[in-house]
């Protein structure tokens, strides 16, 4: 037996060797399947194990981000191969879905070249899929162009209400976290640098000389119009889309760049009471801290 | 951060890990911090100040400039020199302008 079986095995590998090697005929199955092998691969990252100092989990890091972007190209490519299965939206959301929301600096996680066409086709082929919610709220955290023009499609062009919804929430919410990046790459001359190589010159040129008034405005009109026209809906995490309006209201018109801080009545350690507003005249660094 | 001490700055702090005015005297003592701070009632991160300043995290660092204008906000470090330049920057504005503070 024990001979025989050895042998079997050996065939086996020879023939799955040979199938590998002969190209297209015997190989994928439907594209759900490829689909899911693609999963799998994508979930298999390199390295990792124990990790003892900052330079080799950095190393880990950028392995990761560069393992996504390569397999993120092959969940673009079955979906070029198949736009119209119903995998193909799953499969263009799986190549996009990794956001670089630190960011990290390219020369740590590479490129992401599906991103750009992947887009395209979600706006070409399935901006009005049901679906769309999470990939809206994964994105808002992001920095990227192509980020911006998605959301704006979504919030105006779906005909799902709770699409809409999440789009316009997350639209707000990402300009939001640009508006607060950009003022920081405004003083920080190395961090701007950073930006232009992840998401390009002229995208971040073009952020920097944009009027920051308007961009703060618009922030909170997206955030009013989400509390009024689509107050009933719920986020995909089940969150309702007034609540989470209603608190970025209250953050955008007094807890933001430029407006003017609510003013704080309290008691010190030493038992007496203050306020916040007692400082009028010096430049004050509010710290919200704790012990643990 | 050195010698801003005749300088128009002031660090306040506020003070949200939980506990009374007193546990944070003996706290601050202890840690030898200078600063004074609020205390936000209640349970540590749930008190009324946290609340209506929606707080993530901590720390958290809002700058003011002078006339109580918000001008940075840090969630995390920002780290000192970043922190320094910021801080230097807004000084050097209120002093340009220094009237005497408006009438409280």
């Amino acid at each position: 037996m024990q001979p025989a079986t050895g042998r079997a095995l050996v065939l086996v590998l020879t023939l799955s060797v040979l199938a590998g090697e002969g190209g297209s005929q015997d190989a994928p199955g439907t594209p759900a399947e490829q689909y899911r092998v693609l999963r799998k691969e994508y979930d298999r990252v390199p390295g990792g194990g124990t990790l003892r100092t900052d330079a080799e989990r950095l190393k880990f890091v950028g392995g990761v981000y560069k393992h996504h972007s390569a397999v993120a190209q092959k969940f673009l490519a079955l979906a070029e191969k198949y736009p119209a299965d119903p995998v193909a939206l799953d499969a263009l959301t799986q190549a996009v879905w990794q956001v670089n929301t630190v960011p990290w600096p390219v020369e740590l996680v590479g490129d992401d070249p599906a991103r750009a066409r992947a887009f395209e086709l979600i706006r070409r082929d399935h901006i009005r899929s049901d679906k769309l919610g999470p990939l809206c709220q994964r994105v808002s955290y992001g920095f990227a162009r192509e980020y911006e023009d998605f959301l704006r499609a979504a919030a105006a062009d779906s005909p799902h209400q709770s699409v809409r919804a999440a789009a316009t929430v997350s639209l707000a919410h990402f300009l939001n976290n640009r508006l607060q990046r950009t003022d920081l790459c405004r003083e920080q001359p190395e961090l701007a640098a950073e930006f232009a190589g992840l998401y390009g010159k002229e995208y971040l040129a073009g952020l920097l000389r944009r009027d920051r008034d308007a961009a703060a405005k618009e922030v909170e009109t997206l955030y009013a119009r989400a509390e009024g026209v689509y107050a009933g809906e719920k986020l995909p995490g089940g969150e309702a889309v007034a609540d989470r309006a209603k608190a970025a209201l209250y953050e955008v018109r007094n807890l933001s760049v430029g407006k003017v801080a609510p003013d704080i009545a309290g008691e010190d350690q030493d038992g007496r009471r203050f306020k916040l507003s007692d400082y009028r005249g010096k430049v004050v660094l509010l710290d919200f801290w704790s012990h643990v | 951060m050195t010698n801003l001490k005749d300088r128009p700055f002031a660090l306040v702090g506020v003070h949200v890990g939980g506990g009374s005015a007193k546990d944070l005297k003996a706290l601050m003592a202890e840690h030898r911090l200078p600063w004074r701070s609020f205390v936000d009632p209640g349970d540590a991160g749930a008190g009324p100040i946290a609340a209506k300043w929606n707080l993530a995290a901590t720390p958290t660092f809002y700058l003011l400039d002078h006339a109580g204008v918000i001008r940075h906000k840090w969630a995390g470090p920002p780290g000192a020199a970043v922190l320094d330049a910021a801080v230097d920057r807004l000084i050097a504005t209120a002093e340009r302008d220094s009237k005497p503070p408006p009438p409280r």
